[in-house]
């Protein structure tokens, strides 16, 4: 039964990658700045003389556009001119534009970047280099210490927690791009210009984002859980509990925490595409060559194989993400399974 | 739960003692002395193809790694022999062809010691010609080369043949790079062909062959590049983070007595370009040292840092000129901006010399025309700069048949158009997210706004832009226009030819055609300045284009560098010149 629930859900979560990625493939070349306008110099640039230039120009873009099979139709079907003058809609076939690419993405090839004509799956995966382990250890960092100190926060009331939890919502309301300039702002202040010759390039190139990426996920993840776990401990059966004589500690970790968890899993899982879209801000912040930065600047420069690879990965990470969700909620709260099992 | 319940305490723990560890580790690591230059790059080159080159941080990477046969001499402002022993012999066979005349240095080798000869430059020629290769922008640069004849008695000595005659052919030929034929075609397949043949574009199964037997030589190479006879190799390349360059220890230059020349030199061992893209980050990084020259600063970093103490002890600010105007633009083929006297009333509206003061801080330069007050030769100082003058543009528009009524600015239109009255008012189109240009677009429309003239402001994505006043979507644009101080070339900015292409302001006028083209078929002397200086009384008197003022260069770099210099000229340094002050002897060659 599971499987066949997991198997529906892998398939739908096919179909809506492939027309998203579709959408993005026919969407792109309704683009009016085709390759052929920013990959040719400009007609100030040319050396020769202005009544020749013209011509050569166009012959140039034509040999783009074969190039980059752009002189191809679009899709199936699209208005074909008929020798009468009159254009009208037609079958094609499949020697077009969207068939070739379907084709060479089944076969897991991603296409070539029309700036560089580097593979994108290879420029993809050294963007990737940088930001999976980056993200992955800010996650994991902001997870765990979200979850000792939205617990801490929880408990029994100490002088230290209003503090924090003040701390926490300053912090929250502090923009991401703000956060990591005044991190380095203080790091450069403090390094008096002998940090590089010191050996502190690694904190510039890799803690400072890592600390930046906490702060800016810790608030969120913590203020969620205390308060769910504040509201756990007032409910009936926590009165139960404590009556039998369980202790805070057991209560909070035993009885809250399963309950509270399930907020804390959505906005988990939300992050996750992160892992593989990036952080943009934090990127072009510390100069890292993440996929964040990537992303921008296929998008800027019109890079669509680029830019479509780049889609397709955040969409599998974001519908991947909500398949673990459902998973999750199925460990952490028994009564679905249960519910799943007897419906 | 209860292993969240016994892990989590101190998982918190254990990795923050891991990072503090590493933290640690790297505060006891022996503290070694940089070698290399830091630069800062606001991008990554993107390819190292020296028949590619797509953004100007390619073009300053390919110059370290190859070798061309003519180079510029920052200083001086010309172009002076490298590869080349000397400037070429011109010759022109009537109006049809233009022949130039080179001989290679006899030092001249690649890094295998094998002489670079004139088949070297045929192979490069008929290589960026090959239809199945991806050189469409190269063959656009170089078409006009339409056949190499080499001097079957002396292997370095070749002719160009050249379609046509002008001015730019000689600097055009000279930024050739020259490849190695022995290295990336041992098999000579592309001697089959003749260039005219390549050019023809016929595909065939040996060109597919050579093409891909091409570009797996050249993937072997770091980070794909091919290799040159440059002073510099290229050690590694961190896509969109870091470029390393190391000086060859057997560069063949090192053999040429030259003293004192700007050209063929390299005196850094190692250069390092990180890529940083934001102005701020970049900034900090120059201040704790991670960089070292700061090319192309913004006008507002460049004073923080110049008026900080602790940045001013260890940096050094130089200042230039440029050739880059920034300009305001008049779609002439509007109705209401179709006649002179409209377009020289709104270009009073613009007070350039206050939106110098404020986007430059006071640096930077006014222009009468497109040309630089730097070249007297050229510059028509009898001309007044255009003033900021609300009041006169009034008059002067009442002058144009404008007639101010509580509607707005109207007219009755000229016989032919099928309204019967025009109306002023005007789209203002400029490049979104740069502050320059916002502060340009907001004074315009203020001024415009205060005369009863309304302004639809139209902030556009930097792409969109230029595919938009291309195509003629504005009344008034705001952009930069690249100078070229070797040349003085108008017809693609000015030509009624050039119009839907780089006429941007869509101006024709026969007169205004015929004396571009005088000027760029002539070679510099006093008829070409008297020329020029018509051709800026023409242009002020038409005013397709309103110049407002010339974006100073700013370069900003660590006091431990010598041999820093803006120059007017892109990229606004030299970098062969960079030199380290303290470590020089055991760093950098003399």
């Amino acid at each position: 039964m599971f499987a066949l629930t997991l198997l529906r859900q892998l398939l739908g979560t096919g179909l809506a990658l492939w027309a998203l990625v579709s959408a993005i493939f026919l969407l792109s070349h309704r683009d009016p700045t085709g390759p052929e306008t920013w990959l040719l110099p400009d007609l100030a640039e040319r050396a020769g003389p202005l009544r020749t230039a013209r011509a050569e120009q166009e012959v140039a873009r034509q040999a783009v556009r074969e190039r980059l099979g752009l002189n191809l139709p679009l899709f199936y079907t699209g208005r074909v001119a008929q020798p009468t003058g009159r254009s009208r809609w037609r079958w094609i076939g499949s020697h077009n534009q969207y068939h070739q690419w379907l084709m060479t993405l089944v076969q897991g090839d991603l296409g070539r970047s029309i700036r560089t004509g580097e593979p994108v799956g290879a420029r993809l995966a050294g963007a990737l280099r940088y930001t999976l382990p980056l993200m992955s250890l800010a996650l994991l960092v902001a997870a765990t210490a979200a979850l000792g100190l939205g617990v801490r926060l929880a408990a029994t009331p100490r002088w230290w927690h209003p503090p924090v939890r003040t701390l926490l919502v300053a912090v929250q309301s502090i923009p991401l791009l703000l956060l990591a300039l005044a991190l380095l702002r203080l790091l450069a202040l403090f390094d008096e210009g002998d940090g590089y010759a010191l050996g502190w390039n690694w904190v510039f190139s890799f803690g400072l984002p890592l600390v930046s990426l906490v702060l800016v996920a810790l608030p969120e993840l913590t203020l969620q859980l205390e308060a769910g776990l504040r509201l756990q401990l007032q409910t009936g059966y926590a009165a139960t509990a404590r009556a039998k004589g369980v202790g805070e500690e057991a209560l909070l970790w035993h009885h809250a925490l399963p309950n509270a968890l399930a907020p804390s899993i959505s906005q988990l899982t939300e992050m996750l595409p992160a892992l593989v879209s990036g952080a943009l801000v934090v990127e072009v912040v510390y100069g890292l060559p993440g996929v964040g930065r990537l992303l921008a600047e296929a998008a800027a420069l019109r890079d669509y194989p680029v830019l479509i690879a780049g889609v397709l990965l955040a969409g599998a990470a974001r519908l991947g993400a909500l398949l673990l969700a459902d998973g999750l909620y199925r460990w952490a709260d028994p009564r679905l399974r249960w519910h799943r099992a007897t419906a | 739960m209860f292993f969240l319940n016994r892990v989590c305490p101190y998982a918190t723990a254990v990795i923050a003692a891991a990072f503090l560890l590493l933290a640690a580790n790297s505060c006891t690591a022996p503290a070694s002395p940089p070698v290399a230059i830091r630069i800062r790059w606001a991008h990554d080159p993107e390819s190292l193809d020296p028949l590619e080159l797509p953004n100007p941080q390619a073009v300053e990477g390919v110059n370290l790694l190859h070798g061309t046969l003519l180079q510029l001499d920052y200083e001086r402002r010309t172009f002076e022999p490298a590869l080349a022993v000397s400037l070429p012999l011109e010759q022109r066979v009537g109006d049809s062809l233009t022949l130039f005349a080179f001989q290679l240095r006899p030092q001249v080798s690649w890094d295998d010691g094998q002489p670079v000869t004139s088949r070297d430059v045929e192979f490069t020629l008929k290589l960026l010609a090959c239809p199945t290769l991806p050189y469409e922008a190269a063959r656009s640069r170089y078409g006009f080369i339409q056949a190499v004849q080499l001097d079957p008695t002396d292997s370095r000595r070749f002719t160009l043949i050249c379609t046509g005659h002008a001015p730019t052919y000689r600097q055009a030929a000279g930024t050739l790079p020259i490849l190695p034929e022995a290295r990336l075609d041992p098999q000579g397949r592309l001697r089959r062909f003749s260039l005219a043949q390549l050019y023809r574009g016929q595909t065939d199964t040996a060109l597919t062959a050579f093409a891909q037997a091409y570009q797996t030589a050249k993937g072997s190479g770091p980070g794909g590049t091919i290799p040159g006879c440059g002073p510099y190799e290229l050690m590694s390349w961190q896509k969109d983070a870091r470029l390393v360059f190391r000086r060859k220890a057997n560069w063949w230059a090192d053999q040429v007595k030259q003293p004192g020349a700007a050209v063929l030199q390299a005196r850094p061992s190692v250069l390092e370009f990180r890529i940083l893209p934001d102005d701020a980050s970049a900034a900090l990084a120059l201040e704790r040292g991670e960089v070292e020259v700061y090319p192309q600063m913004p006008a507002r970093l460049f004073a923080r840092l110049r008026q900080s103490p602790a940045a001013s002890r260890r940096l050094a600010f130089h200042t230039a000129s440029s050739f880059d105007i920034v300009t305001a633009i008049f779609n002439t083929q509007r109705p209401m901006l179709a006649d002179a006297l409209t377009r020289q009333a709104l270009s009073q509206l613009f007070d350039a010399s206050q939106l110098q003061k404020a986007t430059q801080l006071d640096e930077g330069q006014r222009t009468v025309g497109l040309i630089c007050p730097a070249d007297r030769t050229n510059y028509n100082d009898s001309l007044p700069l255009v003033a900021f003058d609300p009041a006169g543009a009034g008059a002067m528009l009442r002058r144009a048949g404008w007639r101010h009524s509580p509607a707005g600015w109207i007219r009755a239109a000229p016989a032919g158009i099928s309204r019967a009255r025009q109306a002023l008012r005007l789209a203002l189109r400029y490049r979104a997210g740069d502050a320059m240009y916002e502060t340009i677009a907001l004074q315009f429309a203020a001024a415009a706004r205060q005369l009863g003239i309304p302004i639809e402001l139209l902030p556009t994505e930097p792409t969109n832009f230029s595919e938009l006043i291309k195509q003629g979507s504005f009344d008034v644009c705001i952009r930069s226009i690249k100078g070229n101080p070797f040349s003085y070339n108008f017809t693609p900015l000015l030509h009624s030819r050039a119009i839907g292409e780089s006429n941007l302001s869509r101006f024709s006028s026969p007169a205004c055609d015929r004396l571009v083209e005088a000027i760029a078929e002539a070679d510099a002397s006093p008829r070409r300045a008297r020329l020029l200086r018509q051709f800026q009384g023409l242009f002020q008197e038409q005013a397709p284009l309103v110049p407002l003022f010339l974006v100073p260069t700013r370069l900003a770099a660590s006091k431990q560098l010598a041999g820093v210099r803006a120059c007017d000229l892109k990229p606004g340094y030299v970098v062969t010149a960079l030199y380290r002050v303290d470590t020089k002897a055991a760093t950098d060659k003399p």
